[in-house]
């Protein structure tokens, strides 16, 4: 079965704009700042799967600089105290909250996977048989993040069927 | 009160306990479980006066977790802290007596709203 995703740009900028204020930016002080880039680089990303009413992924993105800095924003740490793990363990929970909310607004019965992370650009991730159905892209005090929404071709076939 | 956080992530565990404590509850005593075993074994040895469980964990989900509690008379206060939420998840919660449902990113705001009557 197949069905026609319904989460826009629009509803991850949301989700999106959720975790800054509940933990990356509380005071309201540090936006993600949209520059529609989708070509931006990136040094580490996380993902998380959902298969089932909908097959594709949900795809975290941004600089080692701001990992480190959602890192220490998470674990209350100064940025010179986060270690690898804390960076890898952070950039995974980012791509589980924006995958559990988008699997919210997907139909019954989607299964979310456990996080992937890589401390390597999105680039050096290939999901050969998915393609980008939206993100949102922007920096955060200067550094570039990103989330970005890929379903499968095979799902895509079937919308157009 | 014993509180027994139960989450797969450190991370999420960390946020947990630190939301907790901006919500004005730090002073309770705090325990933490790393899956859905360890969260049952611990409720069970440990008696905590409440638990915060993910949803999805290894080894048992928090909804299973909940389950196997009510089933063999346990009736602590339970409810799930998540960034997965659907309303059949929600129904689930409810028909097993979970107390609350909170959705992953929250605030201590969302905490205190919901802890508040059941921490005092």
């Amino acid at each position: 079965m197949s069905v026609e995703v319904e989460v826009n740009e629009n509803d991850l900028a949301e989700m999106v704009e959720q975790v800054w204020m509940s933990y990356l930016d509380p005071e309201g002080i540090s936006p993600l700042i949209p520059n529609y880039d989708e070509n931006q680089p990136s040094e580490v990303h996380s993902s998380v799967s959902i298969t089932g009413s909908w097959h594709g992924h949900v795809v975290y993105a941004s600089s080692t600089v701001a990992a480190r800095r959602a890192a220490a924003a998470f674990l209350a740490m100064g940025e010179d105290e986060v270690s690898d793990e804390d960076l890898s363990d952070v950039l995974g929970e980012l791509a589980n909250i924006v995958g559990g909310n988008v699997k919210a607004m997907l139909p019954p019965g989607a299964f979310l996977s456990l996080p992937q992370v890589m401390l390597a650009p999105q680039s050096a991730t290939k999901y050969p048989s998915a393609e980008r159905i939206s993100g949102v892209y922007g920096t955060w005090e200067d550094e570039p993040v990103s989330v970005s929404m890929w379903q499968s071709r095979q799902d895509k076939k079937e919308e157009g069927k | 009160m014993k509180i027994l956080i139960a989450d797969d992530s450190r991370v999420m565990r960390q946020i947990v306990v630190r939301t907790l404590r901006q919500a004005g509850f730090g002073d309770h005593d705090l325990v933490e479980a790393a899956d859905g075993k360890a969260a049952l074994d611990m409720t069970n040895a440990e008696k905590p006066d409440l638990v915060i469980s993910d949803w999805n964990m290894p080894e048992l989900t928090g909804i299973e977790v909940l389950r196997q509690l009510r089933a063999s008379g346990n009736d602590v206060k339970f409810g799930f802290v998540t960034s997965e939420c659907t309303p059949e998840m929600q129904q689930q919660a409810e028909a097993s007596g979970a107390a609350f449902f909170i959705v992953k990113p929250f605030t201590a705001e969302r905490f205190d709203e919901v802890f508040a009557s059941i921490l005092g």
